[in-house]
Formats: C-alpha cells, sequence, structure tokens
C-alpha cells in the first residue's frame, strides 16, 4: 500500500502538513466567529437588547484574538512555502498569481476593518458600526476565496481531462488521459513531430480559435509532469524528450538544442494562461465553487461548535447570577447555528465537494472508497457502494473507479525503460494512498455523531423550549473537538489524496521542492515549535475568554 | 508605464509603510516589557499607563507592518517569481531565523497584551522577555539576507547529476562583512526614531493631561526617550561610517552613492546616481541632531521642554521616520537595477553555464508582464487607495482612542 514517505519529501511533506494545519485550525475561527458577530449585532440592532451586543463583542474578541495568531501562521505557512516548495512558489507567482496578489487586498482590508471594529466599538456610530464589522467579515472571506482557488486549481487544473469514464467503469490510461489543456504557439507547433505526439496521446482541440497564433492541444499529464521536471533541473532540448518528437530538420540547431527546456514551457504556459484568462484561471478550476463552499462550511460549523462550548461549559462551571439570561441567549443561539452549519456542510457543500472529486480526481476518489481488494473497504463491508455511486455519479448504474486497475506508473513517461525507472525512482507512486480510506470514513462517522447530537441538543432548545440537560452540555467541549478533528482529516484528505501529485497533472513534490532541503532534526524542531505555538494559543485563549467568567468590556481590556 | 517602474513602485510603496512600522515595532518591543516591569517595581501606575498605552499602540498596529510584508512578498512574487524561486533554494537559515521569530513575536504580542493583569507578574515578564528577544532577531534572519543582496557570500554552484544547484554555506554567510554593521545599524536607528517618536508624543501630550500621576510619568518618560534618542543618534553616525566603509567592497553600490560626491572606489562612476538620497538623507538625520540637542539642552536646564520644546521633539521623531524609510529606499535603489549589488564580480565562482541565467533572474528590469497587465495595475491602484486610506482612518481611530486615555 503506498504510504506517506513513498512519496518524495516526506519529512518536508509533514512539516508543511503540520505548519498549515496550524494555520487551518486557527483560521477557520477567522472564517467562521464574524458571522457569528455580525448576525448577533444585526438582531441587537433590531431588538435593542443588549446581550445580543454582549454577544457579539464576545465573538469578537474571540476573533481577534485568533487573528493575529493567525496572521502569524500564515506569514510563516507563506514563507513555509517560498523556502520549502519554491520551484512551486515560482510557478505560482508566475502563472496563476492573480489570487494570491489579489490576496494581499483581502488580508489588508482584515487588518484595517478587525482592528477598527474592535477599536471603535464605542466610538462608531450604531450603522457605521455595523458596516465596519460586515466589512471584517467580508474581508476574511475574501482571502479564503483567493486562497482556495489557488488550492483548487492544485486539486484539479483549470482544463483537465480525467482518466475515468463512470458511465462505463473505465480508466482511460491507454488513450492518455489525464490531459491537460494547453496553448501551444504555432510556432513551437512548426518544430514538432505532431504525429508522434498524437502517438503519445495528445489531442488537437477541435474547435479552434480564430486568427489564433497557437494551436489548443489536450497533452498527456505524463509529458506535462516530466516537462515541469526538466525545467527546473535546468534541462535544455538536447537532453529534453522535446529531442525525441523535434522534426529531424531541427534535430542539427544548435541554437534550438541549446534552448532551455524551462524557456520553451514557459512561452507555453504563458500562452495558455493568457488564453484561459489571467485573472479568472484559478477560479474556472472545476472543483473551485464546491471547494469555497465547503471551506466556509467547515469553518462556520467548527466556530459555532467551539462557541457553543463554551457557553456550555459556563453554563455547567458557575456564572454570575446577572449573566444567566446572556449564557442561555448564547448557548442556543450557538446550538441553533451549529446545527443548521452542519446540515448545510453534510448535505449541500460536502455532497458538492465529494461530486466534483469523484469527476475531476477519480484516483483520489477510488482510494477515498477503497475499491481494492486488496484491503478492508468500510464502504464495501457496510454494502454502500450503491449509495456511493448515487451520491457520486447521480445513479446507481455507474461505476465506481476500481483502485486496483490504476496503473502504478501512469503519471510517469515510459517511452524508454530507463526513461520509466527514472521516473519512478524520483516520483514514487502514482497511485494515491490508501490511508485516506479510513481517514474520510472516520471523519464522516464522526460529523454524523457531532450531527446528531446538534440534533438532539435543538430539539430541547426548539421543540420544549429548554435548554438542553446537563449530560449534553457536558458533551459540548468533546463535540467541539471532535469537529475540529474532522475539519483536519477533511483537509488531510484533500491533501494527501493528492499525492503523487502536488498541481495534480502537472507537477511532483520532487519538482516542487527545494534543492536544499533542511536535515530532518531542524524539520523536526521546527515541527515541534509549532506545535507548542499552538499549545499556547488554546491555553491564552481558555485563561482570557473563559477564566474571567465576567462580563465582557472592550474598554480597558 | 514599463513593468519594471510599476514594479519597483509598489515594492517601493508597501516596503516604506512596513520598515516604519517594523522600526517602531522594534523599539515597542524592548521598551515597553521593561517600562512596564520598572513601573511596577516602583509602584508608578502613572508609568504603567504610559506603558499600557504604548502597548495598545503597538497590538494595534503591529498586524498593520505584517500586511505590509506580505503585501512586498507577494509583489516580489507576482512581479519576479524566478527570483524568489532561488532566493527560496537558497536562504532558507536566514529566513526560518525570522519567520520563527515572527511567529513567536505575534504570539507574544497577543499574550502580553490580553495577559496584562490577568497572567501571574513573573510568567508576563517572561513573555515580556520574549517579545524583546524575537523582536531583536526577526532583523537579524532579514538583515541576513540583505547582507546577502549587498555581496553573496556563501554562495556555492554544486555540480550534480541533476544540473547546477545553488546552495549557502550559513557559517560562511554570517561572516558576510556587511552584515554586523547592517544589523546593529537597523536595531540603534529603530530604539533611536521609536524613542523620539513616543518621546515627542508623549511631550506633547504633557501639556494636555490633567491627572498629576500621569504628567510625571510622562515627563519622564521624555526625558529618557531624549536621552537614547541623542545618544541613539551620535552612535548611528559611527554605524553608519561603518556600514559604508563595510560597502566599499561593494564597488557598483557604492559608487551609485558615493562617486557623484567626489567618493570612489576602484576608480568607478555611478551608473544609477542615488548621491541625492543620500544627502537628504544626511539633511533630515542633522535636523535631528539639532532638535534633539535643543530640547536636552532645555531639559538640562529648566527641567523639562516647554511646548515648542514639545513640538521639537515630535518633529525630530517624525524626520526620524521620514529618514528610516530615506536610508532603505537608499539601501535598495544604489544597487539598482539587480537585486545582487555586485552580481556583476561576486566574490564568488559561477559556472559558466548558469552565469546568462543568473544575470537575467537577478535583473529588476526583467518584470514578469502577466503582473503589469493594465486590468491589474488599475485594479492595484483601486485597491491600494482604498485600503491606504482605510488605514489612515484606522490609525486616526487609535489617536482618537489615546486622547481620550489623557
Amino acid at each position: 500500500m503506498p504510504s506517506w514517505s513513498i512519496y518524495p519529501a516526506s519529512a518536508d511533506r509533514l512539516l508543511s502538513f503540520i505548519g498549515i494545519g496550524v494555520h487551518w485550525s486557527i483560521l477557520q475561527y477567522v472564517l467562521g466567529l464574524p458571522l457569528l458577530a455580525f448576525i448577533a449585532e444585526l438582531i441587537y440592532l433590531k431588538t435593542g437588547n443588549e446581550k445580543w451586543m454582549r454577544l457579539a463583542k464576545t465573538f469578537v474578541k474571540g476573533f481577534v484574538i485568533v487573528f493575529a495568531v493567525g496572521a502569524a501562521t500564515g506569514t510563516a505557512s507563506e514563507f513555509g512555502l517560498v523556502l520549502l516548495w519554491p520551484n512551486l512558489t515560482e510557478a505560482a507567482g508566475r502563472y496563476i498569481y492573480f489570487p494570491l496578489y489579489a490576496e494581499v487586498f483581502a488580508f489588508l482590508m482584515e487588518v484595517v476593518f478587525i482592528y477598527l471594529l474592535w477599536y471603535g466599538w464605542e466610538r462608531l456610530p450604531k450603522k457605521v458600526h455595523v458596516i465596519v464589522m460586515l466589512l471584517a467579515l467580508i474581508g476574511p472571506w475574501f482571502s479564503g476565496a483567493m486562497i482556495v482557488s489557488v488550492n483548487s486549481y492544485m486539486v484539479a487544473p483549470t482544463g483537465i481531462h480525467p482518466a475515468y469514464d463512470p458511465t462505463t467503469g473505465e480508466w482511460l490510461y491507454q488513450q492518455g488521459y489525464p490531459k491537460l489543456l494547453l496553448a501551444v504557439p504555432n510556432d513551437y507547433v512548426s518544430l514538432l513531430n505532431v504525429t508522434l505526439l498524437q502517438q503519445l496521446g495528445m489531442e488537437i482541440v477541435k474547435n479552434q480559435p480564430a486568427n489564433a497564433n497557437f494551436t489548443l492541444v489536450l497533452m498527456p499529464v505524463k509529458i506535462v509532469n516530466r516537462l515541469a521536471y526538466e525545467s527546473w533541473h535546468g534541462y535544455t532540448v538536447k537532453d529534453s524528450i522535446l529531442y525525441l518528437v523535434l522534426k529531424p530538420e531541427y534535430r542539427n540547431n544548435a541554437q534550438l538544442l541549446n534552448t532551455p527546456v524551462k524557456a520553451i514551457v514557459d512561452k507555453i504556459l504563458v500562452t495558455t494562461i493568457n488564453y484561459v484568462g489571467v485573472e479568472s484561471v484559478t477560479f474556472k478550476s472545476p472543483v473551485y465553487r464546491a471547494s469555497i463552499l465547503h471551506v466556509l462550511g467547515s469553518a462556520i460549523t467548527v466556530s459555532s461548535f467551539t462557541a457553543f462550548a463554551g457557553f456550555a461549559l459556563r453554563k455547567l462551571k458557575g456564572y454570575k447570577p446577572e449573566d444567566e439570561d446572556y449564557i442561555d441567549t448564547g448557548l442556543k443561539y450557538t446550538l441553533l447555528f451549529a446545527l443548521i452549519a452542519i446540515a448545510v456542510q453534510g448535505f449541500v457543500f460536502g455532497h458538492e465537494m465529494g461530486r466534483a472529486i469523484a469527476y475531476y480526481n477519480p484516483e483520489k476518489f477510488a482510494a477515498m472508497e477503497a475499491t481494492s481488494n486488496t484491503t478492508f473497504s468500510i464502504s464495501r463491508a457496510f454494502h454502500l457502494e450503491g449509495f456511493m455511486k448515487m451520491l457520486a455519479y447521480g445513479s446507481t448504474s455507474a461505476h465506481l473507479p476500481n483502485y486496483d486497475k490504476i496503473p502504478d506508473d501512469y503519471c510517469v513517461l515510459g517511452v524508454t525503460q530507463s526513461l520509466k525507472t527514472e521516473e519512478m525512482s524520483r516520483v514514487g507512486s502514482c497511485k494515491p494512498p490508501l490511508l485516506i480510506h479510513y481517514v474520510y470514513y472516520t471523519k464522516i462517522g464522526l460529523a454524523i455523531l457531532v450531527g446528531l447530537y446538534a440534533l438532539l441538543g435543538s430539539y430541547y432548545v426548539v421543540i420544549k423550549k429548554a435548554i438542553p440537560p446537563k449530560w449534553i452540555l457536558s458533551l459540548a467541549l468533546p463535540a467541539a473537538v471532535v469537529i475540529q478533528m474532522v475539519s483536519w482529516m477533511g483537509w488531510a484528505v484533500r491533501e494527501i489524496g493528492r499525492k503523487p501529485w502536488t498541481i495534480y497533472g502537472v507537477m511532483t513534490p520532487d519538482v516542487a521542492h527545494t534543492f536544499n532541503p533542511a536535515p530532518t532534526s531542524a524539520v523536526a524542531a521546527v515541527a515541534l515549535f509549532f506545535i507548542v505555538i499552538l499549545l499556547a494559543l488554546a491555553y491564552l485563549v481558555w485563561k482570557v475568554l473563559w477564566i474571567p467568567g465576567r462580563p465582557v468590556s472592550v474598554e480597558g481590556e | 508605464m514599463e513593468g519594471v517602474t510599476i514594479a519597483v513602485f509598489w515594492l517601493a510603496y508597501v516596503f516604506s509603510f512596513h520598515i516604519i512600522l517594523v522600526n517602531l515595532g522594534i523599539y515597542l518591543g524592548l521598551m515597553v516589557p521593561y517600562l512596564k516591569y520598572r513601573a511596577k517595581k516602583m509602584g508608578d501606575n502613572g508609568l504603567l499607563r504610559v506603558s499600557k498605552n504604548l502597548m495598545k499602540f503597538y497590538a494595534a498596529t503591529y498586524a498593520l507592518a505584517g500586511v505590509f510584508a506580505t503585501a512586498f512578498t507577494v509583489f516580489l512574487l507576482s512581479f519576479y517569481p524566478f527570483f524568489l524561486g532561488l532566493a527560496g533554494n537558497i536562504a532558507l537559515a536566514p529566513f526560518a531565523i525570522a519567520i520563527l521569530m515572527i511567529v513567536l513575536h505575534f504570539f507574544s504580542i497577543s499574550s502580553y497584551y490580553y495577559g496584562w493583569d490577568r497572567f501571574k507578574e513573573s510568567t508576563h515578564n517572561f513573555i515580556g522577555i520574549l517579545l524583546a528577544i524575537s523582536a531583536l532577531l526577526i532583523p537579524l534572519g532579514f538583515r541576513s539576507v540583505f547582507a546577502f543582496l549587498n555581496t553573496p557570500v556563501g554562495l556555492y554552484f554544486d555540480v550534480t547529476s541533476e544540473g547546477i544547484v545553488p546552495r549557502l554555506d550559513l557559517t560562511e554567510a554570517l561572516t558576510n562583512p556587511t552584515l554586523y554593521p547592517l544589523y546593529l545599524k537597523s536595531l540603534v536607528a529603530a530604539i533611536t526614531v521609536g524613542a523620539l517618536a513616543t518621546g515627542g508624543y508623549a511631550a506633547v501630550k504633557y501639556f494636555k493631561a490633567e491627572d498629576e500621576e500621569y504628567k510625571n510619568a510622562l515627563k519622564l518618560y521624555t526625558q529618557k526617550t531624549v536621552t537614547i534618542g541623542l545618544i541613539g543618534l551620535i552612535i548611528m553616525f559611527f554605524l553608519g561610517l561603518w556600514y559604508t566603509l563595510s560597502l566599499r567592497g561593494v564597488e557598483y553600490k557604492f559608487n551609485n552613492i558615493f562617486a557623484p560626491l567626489g567618493w570612489s572606489v576602484g576608480g568607478g562612476s555611478a551608473e544609477f546616481n542615488v548621491s541625492w538620497l543620500f544627502v537628504l538623507k544626511m539633511i533630515f538625520y542633522i535636523a535631528q541632531l539639532v532638535l534633539v540637542f535643543q530640547v536636552y539642552q532645555a531639559i538640562k536646564k529648566a527641567g523639562f521642554v516647554n511646548r515648542g520644546g514639545a513640538n521639537k521633539l515630535l518633529y525630530a521623531g517624525l524626520l526620524g521616520i521620514a529618514t528610516i524609510a530615506l536610508g532603505e529606499l537608499l539601501n535598495a535603489f544604489s544597487q539598482y537595477p539587480y537585486f545582487v549589488a555586485d552580481v556583476q564580480s561576486p566574490p564568488v565562482e559561477i559556472p559558466p553555464q548558469a552565469a546568462p541565467y543568473l544575470l537575467n533572474v537577478l535583473n529588476l528590469a526583467n518584470v514578469n508582464k502577466l503582473a503589469t497587465l493594465t486590468g491589474v495595475q488599475l485594479l492595484t491602484v483601486g485597491f491600494m487607495v482604498f485600503l491606504s486610506l482605510s488605514a489612515v482612518w484606522f490609525l486616526y481611530v487609535i489617536f482618537k482612542e489615546f486622547e481620550k486615555e489623557v
């Protein structure tokens, strides 16, 4: 079974996993808490009841604390990408820079309006404050929309054509799939043996744009992947696979032979990005819409369960008598919010995400469902396959992709045995790890349990018009921890399940990785540092938001 | 407008904002924990109030410094992706020092701010020490990179089966002759400008304050900052000279600054004349020195300054802020159009086959044209105007709050 270490750069992948994981666990509150605060403030404006303003202040207080540390872990993640995966960063900066560029504006918006919200609480007129609150909410969501678009592009780049047909259950590797849409400048096309490329699986797109100086092709990803490798390893045409597909009359052209592969790939990619849309390329990723909804849904769910746990604990551990109404209102508000969030996240956003992955990352979907005879499959054991077909493809007559039929070498170019051996040694394996099946089903199982818990708690609030009993409240903190784990596992499935790719169909981790990795001991020390900071942050939030147990006061804080 | 002009303008714009806030941050990261510790020890509530107000300002503006740093990194990534790719492959160690300290610093600020009166005194002081240490070490990481950009000491190119791989020998990089004068100069400049700017503000506030205890604290704080500022300005002269002398090994950069003023190395001349920036910086420096000396003498004579003196100190602080920005621009533009100042005659052996690539990547003129498209730039202008105005409004609200404190 392909495991973590079979793919390249395992230590640095682990460090990124921890670093970005810490950032992800924090930033969910940056996305979720302002929505809770914004709605609470709107209710205050409508009712004039001070307890809603106090609730909004409490959420904003948590928001401001986590934002500062989230900004720090975000900066660390950004530099981590530059230092551990510099070639990926370079490619992102060159070709899909726009959302990263626009994210700066989002970040600036966050900083300005979050702090303005906090420091201007008593100084701004009520209606102006609500507008600032809205802007403080839009800032993080805008930021999330930009970053998720880049991540979506990594999951399924715009123009990807997957290698699976669910109606027949056939993998399409023999026909050269997966393939990526590229716009190849015509002056390059004239140099190449197109027939040979077509034999390798390249297709010329039927409907070409009129008067274009390029030709649209669907290029097998195994060729794209090889060219990416050669680009970042200083190959020139004479040592490249490009030499094999040059027309014979150009094979003695010294200038052409000494041209860096990177220069040629760069021109093709720039032409492609210009054709697809410089500003819109990442947003056109086929998994983008589902991804951004899923991310926001996760953040709102985690934030509302965590806030509910805070109020439930306060209810259980004692409070000042004058706070009872405030605590009860907060408890009910966050519990109902949590129920709605987890329901929408599961039934709508999660479903959309699953469908997008089933279509555009069929290898990952096969691993998620563990459609392999070599391993224990939870979906098979519980006879869920028909249900999964229905969910993923909308039809029980569709077929789930068979993991065992994915060739171990589909992502590498095997025009010669030596090249194939070289390619396999750098990539490790083309199949995603089956480990994600267990992570995925554990996630789903836990999410269902937490959802049922929220439903039960809401039953007392809505039907019985009462505060849930103590035993339910005592489970609130474990539920908050579990839902954070659920979110984290979802993210792990997304990232680990993409292996062997860093950008699906384009770049593998060995290409993205730095030429000068740090020693494992340094990587371990940095990982430990991040974990200590996360624990210290949790302690800080507990100490600041929980211990005082007193009315929130912006003044003098 | 040319791509390089657009790229350099935005990089300089966001970096100027960033560097001003960062310099104030280094000072506050050192001063606030010390001031609070001293206030508690002496039981001086007025001084405690001063330290808390400074901390409030710091907590409120630090993230703004961070956002401009992020803007700088992302603009660099978008305009010069190949350079950032190269830098990422080489500069892991110095950047790693800076990043880990940034995370620690952010955490320390949050903990110190929210832990005020909530944590045990010893715990709070310990966090204050973390705040100060991280404030000192963040610039060490970044100044190592800047020294490398002056002259790439410790850079090697290994010829491997996978091609030519650049790497940095950290031990050698730390012997870069421009590193220590640059680092120490940066720290002293930050402390000096922080002292003058906050001291000036405190002096002006002194005349508005009504509470006697707070007035006394503002007076004491102003007196101390004037002394710090004056000593800092004097030390800066020597550190500036040291840095200048260390740059004699980087002919291109040195001559761009000093050759038009009659001081050149290697018989060279300025290819990109920035001597006017240096002259302007010196005028600002001398003006600060004169103002601070006058305030110092006034305090010596009368115990404190009058309103005019307070304004003088505030002007000195503002001039200091402008000098910081000018100094950074001078340092950056004196090596224009190269990322590495002595790229044409580096102290390292570059394999001939790698030279064209490096010269291409290290040239600012080679901008990513996808990032300078008109539509993107119009959007950038729109957002930058809106957000810069929002940032100013935000600072106004912060200062209004401090007005209420008085």
